[in-house]
């Protein structure tokens, strides 16, 4: 300590002894302890034996002896007992000096900065991780925003779709609903015109769309008449329910005949018939058609009253035929229409067929010249006909010519 | 009759992997939560028994460096070997370790070592690739993850340390 007085320099050795807790440990060439001193107790090195193995009995001397090159330190090394110390290792002689010097403050005072460092560098690690985990998330839940609004737009398409097609099933349904009320119409129309027409003029009438003919007009028709001779005795004389079974076998006899000729069917009372032809809708030669229809009924009533006379009935059948012009249309009120004619013609027909014997078709000589070329018709002379004014000349068809 | 051999072990890798945690729960068999780094080095002293001697580890724990040129090299001189350490949560300090064994390989040949991917308590923040350990278990590293919260893989590690240092 050159230029301090040997007094400071006694005292600050003094001090560094105390405040270094300085100890020593010399070891020989040999690696065994020869010498040791200080304060070997603040390093746990009580109790060591001289002329033992040094590293056994210091084990932090492991591997440094013999020293490599000297004078050389080991800095802050920490004992078991918690105790920090430089180890400075340097040549005495033929042995190497080991000495102690406690730093154990400067250890705690470099650990508390150390500490404050490093956790501030975990710290900042830490919150970059979790910087990168956020991104990350973000990222994720960015790529989840796409799909969703994928999905939603996907939704939207299909939603736009079910629309349109809602919308389509919508309209066919109307459609469908005014086919059906068409329909319904058309069947309730169909039922109406049935009870006047033969099916298929009903029909006609129908697909025509057109119910304007129904309407009052005037029009050129032949007219037919027809009845049971007697009906009204047998009427009396017999039990209700045969009256009804004989006039069922009569109707279904008759009517699907006036279907085959497309005759209007104008009403039934009781054994009567009044048919015409040639409205509402027009067809050609109606006369012919009136006098056609008139045979075939003929023919088939007569079939029946074969039967009718087994039972012992005593029935007769007779037609009457007139052509002219009649004002038709539907008479009645709302909820009761009828279709039916009326005129004169009607009357002469009606007349004409109460004239008629059993088995007779009484016509007009107008009409007999109209089918003159389909029927062989016999004049019976001028009539006064209940109703007429004036006698009218009249005839009997026989027979219908063979086509 | 067994020998008794004493060997010194120097611990290193990057700081809070957890070195002085694992020398503690080999040495001590317990595990603090609290995070006191290391200033220096630290001296601890374990005895196994291998199969026909037992031998004295002088484990020096060295103070965590990121920086490897800061390692002070004197604290490893009559090193019979090292453990490497890394944190398997945080991949860097993997790069740290192995930054580590080139140094060490320089400055005093091949010794023989360990590593261990410690922290292996924390599954969900793992963070390094099983493919990245496998091809260094398959260049011949003895690789193994620890916890030195669980104690798992702790002695196993020392003990094969233990019996390579002795070869």
């Amino acid at each position: 300590m050159e230029g301090v007085p040997t007094t400071i320099a006694e005292q600050l050795q003094a001090l560094l002894c105390s405040e270094r807790a300085v100890a020593y440990l010399q070891v020989d060439s040999g690696l065994n302890l020869v010498g040791a001193g200080g304060q070997l107790n603040a390093y746990g090195l009580a109790g060591l034996r001289l002329g033992e193995q040094a590293a056994e009995q210091a084990f932090f001397l492991e591997g440094f002896l013999p020293p490599v090159d000297t004078p050389f330190v080991v800095p802050s090394m920490e004992l078991p007992s918690g105790r920090a110390a430089d180890l400075h290792f340097f040549l005495q002689d033929d042995t190497c000096l080991v000495v102690l010097l406690d730093v154990s403050a400067e250890r705690d005072a470099a650990r508390r900065i150390q500490q404050k460092a490093y956790d501030m560098t975990l710290a900042q690690e830490r919150e970059a991780l979790l910087n990168r985990r956020l991104e990350a998330a973000n990222a994720a839940l960015l790529a989840t925003q796409d799909e969703l609004e994928a999905s939603r737009d996907a939704l939207a398409r299909a939603h736009d779709q079910v629309q349109a097609q809602a919308a389509e099933l919508a309209a066919w349904n109307k459609t469908l609903e005014e086919r059906v009320a068409a329909q319904l119409g058309e069947l309730e129309r169909m039922a109406r015109l049935k009870r006047f027409f033969a099916p298929s003029l009903a029909e006609l009438i129908v697909s025509s769309g057109n119910e304007r003919i129904l309407e009052s007009h005037r029009r050129d028709i032949a007219v037919l008449f027809c009845d049971l001779r007697g009906f009204t005795a047998f009427a009396e004389s017999a039990e209700p329910e045969e009256v009804m079974a004989l006039l069922r076998d009569y109707h279904a006899a008759l009517v699907p005949l006036i279907q085959q000729f497309e005759g209007t069917l104008d009403r039934f009372v009781g054994d009567g018939l009044m048919v015409y032809f040639n409205d509402p809708l027009p067809c050609p030669n109606p006369a012919e058609r009136a006098v056609g229809l008139a045979v075939a009924m003929r023919d088939s009533v007569a079939a029946l009253a074969r039967t009718w006379r087994r039972h012992d009935y005593q029935l007769g059948f007779g037609i009457g035929i007139a052509q002219g012009f009649a004002t038709l249309g539907q008479i009645g009120f709302e909820g009761r229409f009828d279709y039916s004619a009326i005129g004169t013609v009607i009357n002469t027909a009606a007349r004409l067929c109460e004239a008629a014997k059993d088995g007779q078709i009484l016509i007009t000589s107008r009409l007999a010249t109209s089918v003159a070329d389909a029927a062989d018709v016999r004049e019976i002379g001028p009539m006064a006909l209940k109703g007429l004014r004036r006698e009218l000349a009249v005839c009997n068809v026989e027979a219908l010519k063979a086509a | 009759m067994t020998a008794t051999l004493q060997k010194k072990i120097c611990m290193l890798g990057a700081f809070s992997v957890g070195k002085t945690s694992l020398v503690k729960r080999f040495v001590e068999s317990v595990f603090s939560e609290t995070y006191l780094t290391t200033v220096g080095v630290k001296i601890d002293k374990k005895t196994v028994d291998l199969s026909n001697l037992t031998v004295s580890l002088i484990l020096w724990d060295l103070a965590g460096e990121d920086d490897i040129s800061s390692l002070r090299m004197s604290y490893l001189r009559g090193s019979a070997g090292y453990v490497l350490v890394a944190d398997g949560t945080r991949p860097s300090t993997l790069e740290v370790a192995m930054s580590l064994r080139r140094r060490v390989e320089t400055d005093f040949g091949p010794l023989p070592f360990v590593l261990l991917l410690n922290k292996n308590d924390l599954r969900e923040e793992w963070a390094v690739r099983d493919e990245e350990v496998q091809d260094l278990q398959q260049s011949g590293w003895w690789v193994r993850s620890t916890s030195a919260r669980t104690g798992e893989g702790v002695d196993d590690a020392f003990g094969t340390l233990a019996e390579r240092v002795v070869r």
